[in-house]
This record gives structure tokens, C-alpha cells and sequence, in this order.
């Protein structure tokens, strides 16, 4: 018969002992009992252990829930002696590199499309999303692409399993993007919330369509009060950026990868069913981008053993210094990153503000304009948060009106108001040509309106 | 060994007994499944790789414990992140530790895809079938006559039936390893340790998607004594939810991973960057007055080819040095119902992109030149298919209205798909927008990759043309 190894007897530190007993029942020689005196430290009653008869058998150890509380020799010394660690240091940051290439025939691709590209062309390898019109011909292309750049395309369970792929791809430090249309935006934005709480980057280009419901997949820029003021609970921002053409729709989403790792944050591309459908010429910058790994990702490697990537801050103090510090970050945002296109703005007395396809109608509209002797500018957002108010202001003295052309029932518009309004500006008269349920503007409708008001704001 | 942190800095900043405590309750059993995940992960060597995805519920502060890499995800959504942590980085090894509540009710979708997808994942499922963290209500697991707080009377048959995860699991096709355990005994113990560790081990194997299902104990919740809990567990849970091995095959290991590519001439060759013809300029060669811009509509059915040749005009057009749009617009049928196409041509900038004034219309069919005929500006062109258009309708006498036998001599060509090239030459020769052979070059690149089909669409093009200048 083979003599029986002494194995060591556990070690009770009653301190950490909740006393649930689970370690009595499994011990065979009754060295365990329920115990009867209230530990002074953690106000609870730990078991009693006479270890005369133990045969060091260790069931009692796998019985415990609490890791530290009944546990072999060897391993209550090392506790007792455990001192806080220093503090985690994360490993430096890999930074993304940009790589020169030399100028290419322009492209000619729809919106989709293009935004595909500058996602390629910006180092994004991972695509996560579900189809939904009209924003599916873009996750068609990346499907096509993405094998051949070693990437990875995850049709997903749906917009809500999107939105978790890419919180855990941002999370693990990769680029990653979706496309998606307005029901399927919405269904984002839970996720939204958290990668903004947890400081997760990531790219949605949301094709906006008709709502609300399911409306239709006519284009609409029905999102702009998601983006702008709903990206799910909690005080949220994110950069939203709003293309006009298909060249914009590539050169955004490139920019949109760029500002979700600089600002460890989602970023929206807005763009509407039109633009998404409409073929242009595109040409490619002149620089491609290799990510880097951010110092804070959880790669599933020993250098970033310790980071967390966690929306939950328990203490009130602690959240509440959490959401100051993103508000600090949204007021970087807001001071570095207003981007505008001004179009014959200079001398203009009455001001058209419009973004996306409304944008373009709205510039032909100010070029008849001109043609009639009517002093009239283009003011187009190319971020709609931030609302470029910088690039407004100054053309406040001189405008006397501001004609706002949008396909929604005064989203913009009322980004304008706020942030003339936090801005302190009182500006003149303000009107709108909005349309609704997939009718875009049309340039008859926007001459009309601008006619009628800049005889008015004349008198 | 294990794991685990030997101070939990997290819990509470380290401070007192916390440092050393987890936040469970007396008894609860997700602290021995937490500690079985962590001498498995210690035990493979696999610390530094791995990944845990924490759910929402008691489990959610599992990062205080677990000295690997951690992320936490949105309620019922951990198989999504993880998915997303094991795509980004496939040779991490990605934990997703879910309660009941998490993955058997609000997160049922996101467990079931991943398990279906296959792609090797370990996934940790604690059932206690009860709600712990948000005080003891109705889980998908809570069994019939279970009283919770919110089935106070015990829970009907009206409210669901408990639903058996890992049986539902493991008739998917995709997972290699679905078990069930349970914590109440010492030899139950042994076996969930044991099937953790497997399911551990089969990620770092590349066997595939492996899931565990742990019955815990929720001595708070049920009211019962910690002991009382594990005897409920053995005596009630398991007749409704057995233990045992639901499934365990072999695979096809995973992999190899991709390896992303970001080598320029890859990227570019990619999404069809093509060098400059001899590094210049495209030369300016059009009719369009400067600044100028014109409009064009392209109408017709399904398979009439008013996109493929709008795109054409659009490709002509940069090729040319102009900038140019096209917009589709198509009825709800997905094959033959109308097809519309809008272009515009600019020396500049295209402004506004639809053209509902055309500067010139091509209609391959009545109702389209009914429709649009009248759109046309004064003084443009209305050039109609009369092979299929036997009257067109009275439009501005200024418009120019001009059938051509479009179909007839695609037909002719044997080939009546190429009508739309037929309309182009057509066009070509109408308006003279470009020279010819801007057009011809255009068609030949498109059709690069099918050679066999240039000389018929040039010919096409040509006899589009001819028609046009004999008309």
C-alpha cells in the first residue's frame, strides 16, 4: 500500500471568512464547525477549525467561494505579506503611421463606396454589421475587399450585435466600422453609450432614411438629432461628421478613424440615402494609415495585462469625475474640431446653412441666386457636432437672414439655434425649406423661399 | 496558484478586508466558478493572452478579481464583445463569464449566434435561476413554483417555462463542448473545475466555441442557508436541468488567422487604383462651354441599361477632366421594374446632382419618355428607343425629339444587351459632348476584363452614331 503523502492543512484567515459553511459538510474527519463568535473586522461569524485529524485532503480549500479566506500553507503567508502593487502602468503607445503613395487615377464610385475605400485606405480591417437599405452596398464592398487585406467581415446578429463586435474590437484596440441606415442607428446607440463611457473608438457611417419607424429608404437627414443630442443614455457627444459628395464620403470616413482614436471615442458619419446612391469622381489621398495599438486596449497580451475597459464606476464621485472628464474631452472637440465649407459667404447678406445632398441643391440654388443680383452664401456644416459656429460667426454682421435648407422637420436648424445661442449671437431673421419622407429640396422651392426673404429683410 | 489578483485593488481601492474579499455574498457560487476559471487560466499558461468579458449582474466585477486582460460589456451583449476581442486579436484567449438573467433572457440572440458561429470562444454560463443584483426576481431559469419577487405566488406556466441552456446549446451544429456542472458537492466540484478547464483549454487548442454551464447557488435569493442553497440546487434545480456532457466532438482546428495587410500597392491594387495615364492631366476634351454644366436622364426598365450607361457617361466624363454625377433610382421590385439614372456634367463642380430639367433625355421605353419627355429643357434633346416606342408623344417644339431604332441594331449585332452603348452613340453624335473616341476608350477599359465583348459594344457605339448623324 502506498503511504499517503503529508499534505499541508489549510489555513482559516478568519478576517476574510463569510462563514457559509460550505467547507463543513465536505470535510470527512470533522475538523470544521460552524463557528459562534462575530469577527470584530468584518462583523461576521467564520467557521472554527480544530485540525487535529486532518489528513490535508484540501477539499475544504475547493469548497470556499472566497478565494482568500480558508486557502493552502503556503499561499497565507504570501497574502499576509501582499502590499499594494504600484500603480498599473500601461506600456507605451504603438502610434499609427502613415505611409505616402503616389497619386492615382481618380475613382468613380457611389457614396457607399467611397466610404468603404477611405476606411480601407485608413487601415480599417475589421467591418462589423447587419444589412439594412441604403447603406447596404457598402458593407457589400468591404465584404468583397477585406478577405484580401487579411481583414475580417462579421455579418453580424444584428445592429445590436454590431455595436458590442466593434465595443469589443475598439476595445482590443483595432479600427473597426459599420454601415447602417436610421432603424438600424437606433438600435446602436445603447452600445453607443457605452463605447463613449468606456472611451472606445469606432466608426458608423449611418446612411439616414425616412422615418420614423420604418418609414422608407428615401433619403432624409432624420438623424441629426440622434447624433447630435441621442447617442443612447448618459451625457453623450460624439464627433458627427456630415459629407456632401462622394469625395467627402471617402476623405470623412478616412478623418472619422483619425479622430476616433485621437479622441478614444465613436464617430459618426452622417451621410443620407442620396449621397449613399450617387456616383462621383473621388480621388485618393495622397497617404495611406497602419494603425498603431493604443497603450490603453486590451489586446490579450502581457504588456496590456491590467487595462480595463469599463463603463461602470460605482462610487458617485468617481462617475461623476468620469463624465468631467469627458466633457473636458468634448470641449477639445468642440475648440479643435469645427469644420465648415463657406461658399461665396464673403458679402453675403442672406446665409443658406444646409449639410449632406440638401447641401449641393443649396449651392446651385445660391449660384442662380447670384445671377439675380442676390447676395447669397452657402453655409454647409461638415461637422454637425461640433456645430462649426466659429466659422458662422463672422458672417453674422453682414447677413442679414439665414435661410436654413434641411430634409428633416428642423434638426439642423436647431443645432443653429443652440449653438447661436450658447454663442451668445442673436442673429437676424431665420426661415427654413424642409422636406420630409425621402423629397429632398428642390432648388425651385429654395430660390422661392430665398427670394421671398431677402426682399423682406431689403425693405 | 491562480489568476487571481492577491490584492484586489479595484474592490473599494484595496481598501481593508476588501483588499482580499470578493463582493459576493456568504455561499454564492460564483466565487468557486470565478476561482476554477482562474486556476485554469494559470494552469495552461495563458494569463497573459486571455481576456475577460465581464456580463451586467453580480458577475459584472469579475475584473476586480481576474489578473488578465478585462473588458465589460452591456447587459447580454459579452458574446458579442468577446467576439469582437477574439476577431481583433485571434490568438487571445476571450473568457465571456454571463449570469442567467444576462445570456438566457435579454442576451439569448448574442449567445446563440455566437455559439452557431463556432469561432472558439470560452464561455462561462452561471445559472442560479434567480435575478442576484437586482434583488431576487424572475430569470429565465427561475423553475415552475419557484417564488421570486417578481412571481410572488412561484412562477406559472403563464410566465414562461425555464429555459435549458445548455441542451439548446448543444444541438447547434458549430460548438465542440457544451457541459453542464454544478457546485454542491465536493465531486461536483471536481467536474466543474475540470470542465472549465476544458473549455479553456479547447480555445487555445483552435477547437472551437466551448460553453459550460455552472449551477450556482443564490443563498440570498432563495432564502436559504448557504448549505439549504446547495442541497436546493441538487435536489431541485437538477431534474430540470440535468448535469452531464451535452456535447464534446472533434473539429477542424481554427485558423490560421488572417494576417492583416496594409502594404500600399495591396491596399491600392485593392479598391482599384489605378497609376495615372503617363502621369498627366486628363486633357480638357469637350464641348462644354466653360463653367457649363449639363443635366441627362436616362430612363427606362429594369435591364435596359440606364445605369450601367449613366455610369459610362460619368467615367467618359473625368476621363475627360470634368466632374460628373449619376444617381440611380429604381421601383421596389428587385429585377425589372423602372430604372432611372440622373447625370450631370460640369466643367467645376457639380452642384445639385439630379437632373429634373435634363438637357437631355434617353427614354428606352413609352412610359419613360411619357414621363420625363416634358422635363426636358427647351432647346434639348429627347432621343427615344423607336424600336419599342411606336408614337412619342407631343412635346416643346424647341426639344428635340429623335427616335432611333436602338433595339433593332443591338439586334442586329446579335447582341441586344449593348443598347445602351447603341443610346450612347447615339447621344455622342447628337450632342458631340466628347469626341469619339473618349467614349470608345472609356467602353474598352470597362470591358478589360472581358475582352470578348469590346469589339460588339464598340460597334454598338458606332452604329449608335451613324444611326444618330443619318437621322
Amino acid at each position: 500500500m502506498a503511504r499517503m503523502e503529508a499534505r499541508p492543512k489549510p489555513v482559516l484567515r478568519e478576517d476574510w471568512c463569510k462563514g457559509c459553511g460550505r467547507c463543513v459538510e465536505v470535510c470527512a474527519r470533522s475538523c470544521i464547525a460552524p463557528g459562534e463568535q462575530v469577527n470584530p473586522g468584518s462583523g461576521l461569524v467564520p467557521i472554527s477549525l480544530r485540525l487535529d485529524d486532518c489528513n490535508g485532503c484540501g477539499l475544504c480549500v475547493d469548497a470556499c467561494p472566497e478565494p482568500y479566506a480558508l486557502v493552502a500553507a503556503g499561499l497565507a503567508g504570501r497574502l499576509a505579506a501582499a502590499r499594494p502593487p504600484a500603480p498599473w502602468a500601461p506600456p507605451p503607445e504603438v502610434p499609427a503611421e502613415r505611409v505616402p503613395v503616389p497619386e492615382r487615377r481618380p475613382l468613380v464610385l457611389k457614396g457607399t463606396h467611397a466610404s468603404a475605400v477611405g476606411a480601407l485606405l485608413a487601415g480599417c480591417r475589421h467591418f462589423f454589421g447587419y444589412p439594412i437599405t441604403p447603406s447596404t452596398e457598402g458593407a457589400e464592398l468591404m465584404a468583397k475587399l477585406l478577405p484580401a487585406l487579411g481583414g475580417t467581415f462579421l455579418q453580424a446578429a444584428s445592429e445590436v450585435a454590431t455595436v458590442n463586435h466593434m465595443y469589443g474590437c475598439g476595445g482590443a484596440g483595432r479600427p473597426s466600422m459599420t454601415f447602417t441606415s436610421s432603424p438600424g442607428f437606433s438600435l446602436m446607440l445603447e452600445g453607443i453609450s457605452y463605447m463613449i463611457g468606456a472611451e472606445v473608438p469606432g466608426v458608423f457611417v449611418d446612411v439616414m432614411r425616412a422615418g420614423p419607424g420604418l418609414g422608407n429608404i428615401g433619403p432624409e437627414q432624420s438623424d441629426l438629432k440622434l447624433a447630435c443630442r441621442g447617442l443612447g443614455h448618459g451625457n453623450t457627444h460624439a464627433p458627427v461628421l456630415a459629407p456632401a459628395t462622394p469625395q467627402e464620403m471617402l476623405d470623412f470616413t478616412a478623418l472619422a478613424f483619425e479622430l476616433a482614436f485621437r479622441y478614444r471615442t465613436p464617430v459618426v458619419v452622417l451621410a443620407d440615402g442620396h449621397l449613399g446612391q450617387m456616383t462621383g469622381k473621388v480621388s485618393l489621398p495622397r497617404e495611406l494609415a497602419r494603425p498603431g495599438l493604443p497603450s490603453w486596449a486590451v489586446p490579450g497580451d502581457a504588456a496590456h495585462r491590467g487595462n480595463l475597459v469599463c463603463s461602470l464606476l460605482l462610487e458617485e464621485a468617481q462617475q461623476e469625475r468620469h463624465n468631467l472628464a469627458l466633457l473636458e474631452k468634448y470641449a477639445r472637440v468642440t475648440a479643435a474640431e469645427q469644420r465648415a465649407e463657406l461658399f461665396r459667404c464673403d458679402d453675403a447678406e442672406l446665409v443658406l446653412v444646409a449639410c449632406n445632398s440638401p447641401a449641393r441643391t443649396a449651392k446651385g440654388a445660391v449660384q442662380a441666386l447670384r445671377a439675380e443680383g442676390i447676395r447669397a452664401g452657402l453655409f454647409r456644416p461638415q461637422t454637425v457636432w461640433p456645430f462649426p459656429i466659429r466659422h458662422l460667426a463672422p458672417l453674422l454682421g453682414r447677413a442679414r437672414a439665414i435661410l436654413v435648407v434641411e430634409a428633416s422637420d428642423g434638426q439642423l436648424e436647431d443645432e443653429l439655434r443652440l449653438a447661436l445661442s450658447h454663442a451668445g449671437r442673436a442673429p437676424g431673421e431665420i426661415r427654413h425649406v424642409r422636406r420630409l419622407g425621402g423629397v429632398l429640396p428642390a432648388e425651385g422651392e429654395i430660390l422661392a423661399a430665398a427670394r421671398s426673404l431677402s426682399a423682406e429683410v431689403r425693405q | 496558484m491562480s489568476a487571481l489578483y492577491e490584492r484586489f485593488e479595484r474592490h473599494d481601492h484595496g481598501r481593508g478586508l476588501k483588499a482580499q474579499a470578493t463582493h459576493y455574498c456568504p455561499g454564492c457560487g460564483h466565487g468557486l466558478a470565478q476561482q476554477y476559471l482562474a486556476q485554469a487560466i494559470e494552469k495552461l499558461g495563458v494569463q497573459d493572452r486571455t481576456v475577460a468579458v465581464s456580463p451586467v449582474g453580480c458577475a459584472v466585477l469579475l475584473y476586480y478579481y481576474l489578473d488578465v486582460g478585462n473588458t465589460q460589456a452591456a447587459h447580454g451583449r459579452a458574446p458579442a464583445v468577446a467576439l469582437g476581442h477574439k476577431l481583433a486579436h485571434p490568438e487571445s484567449v476571450v473568457v465571456s463569464y454571463q449570469g442567467d438573467g444576462d445570456l438566457a433572457s435579454i442576451g439569448l440572440t448574442e449567445i446563440l449566434h455566437a455559439a452557431q458561429l463556432g469561432i472558439p470562444l470560452t464561455v462561462i454560463f452561471a445559472n442560479n435561476a434567480v435575478y442576484g443584483m437586482t434583488g431576487g426576481q424572475l430569470a429565465p431559469t427561475t423553475l415552475l413554483g419557484q417564488q421570486t419577487t417578481t412571481s410572488p405566488r412561484g412562477r406559472g406556466r403563464e410566465m414562461g417555462q425555464p429555459l435549458r441552456m445548455a441542451e439548446l446549446i448543444a444541438q447547434l451544429e458549430a460548438p465542440v463542448y457544451v457541459e453542464r456542472v454544478a457546485l454542491y458537492d465536493a465531486k461536483q466540484r471536481v467536474r466543474a473545475a475540470k470542465a472549465i478547464e476544458k473549455a479553456l483549454r479547447l480555445q487555445v487548442e483552435g477547437a472551437g466555441f466551448s460553453f459550460v454551464e455552472v449551477l450556482t447557488e443564490c443563498p440570498t435569493h432563495l432564502g436559504l442557508s448557504p448549505v439549504e442553497a446547495e442541497r436546493w440546487v441538487k435536489e431541485r434545480m437538477t431534474p430540470v436541468f440535468p448535469l452531464g456532457v451535452k456535447k464534446d466532438v472533434a473539429a477542424t482546428p481554427w485558423g490560421p488567422w488572417p494576417e492583416p495587410s496594409f502594404d500600399p500597392e495591396a491596399v491600392l491594387a485593392a479598391v482599384g487604383a489605378e497609376p495615372l495615364a503617363d502621369g498627366a492631366a486628363p486633357a480638357r476634351v469637350h464641348a462644354l462651354p466653360p463653367a457649363g454644366e449639363l443635366g441627362f436622364k436616362l430612363a427606362g426598365a429594369g435591364g435596359d441599361g440606364a445605369q450601367t450607361a449613366a455610369l459610362l457617361l460619368v467615367r467618359a466624363a473625368i476621363d475627360a477632366g470634368l466632374d460628373a454625377t449619376h444617381i440611380p433610382s429604381y421601383g421596389p421590385e428587385s429585377r425589372g421594374g423602372t430604372s432611372y439614372a440622373d447625370v450631370r456634367i460640369a466643367d467645376g463642380q457639380v452642384l445639385s446632382p439630379d437632373a429634373s430639367a435634363p438637357d437631355a433625355l434617353v427614354a428606352f421605353n413609352a412610359p419613360s419618355l411619357a414621363r420625363f419627355g416634358p422635363a426636358v429643357r427647351p432647346g434639348g434633346l429627347a432621343l427615344y428607343d423607336g424600336s419599342v416606342i411606336a408614337a412619342a408623344p407631343a412635346l416643346d417644339p424647341s426639344v428635340r425629339l429623335t427616335g432611333l431604332p436602338i433595339t433593332g441594331i443591338a439586334r442586329e449585332l446579335g447582341q441586344p444587351l449593348v443598347k445602351n452603348v447603341v443610346a450612347l452613340g447615339a447621344l455622342q453624335a447628337l450632342t458631340g459632348i466628347f469626341p469619339e473616341e473618349r467614349f470608345l476608350s472609356t467602353i474598352r477599359e470597362a470591358l478589360r476584363k472581358r475582352p470578348a465583348l469590346v469589339e460588339v459594344n464598340a460597334e454598338a457605339f458606332r452604329r449608335g452614331a451613324r444611326a444618330a448623324r443619318e437621322a
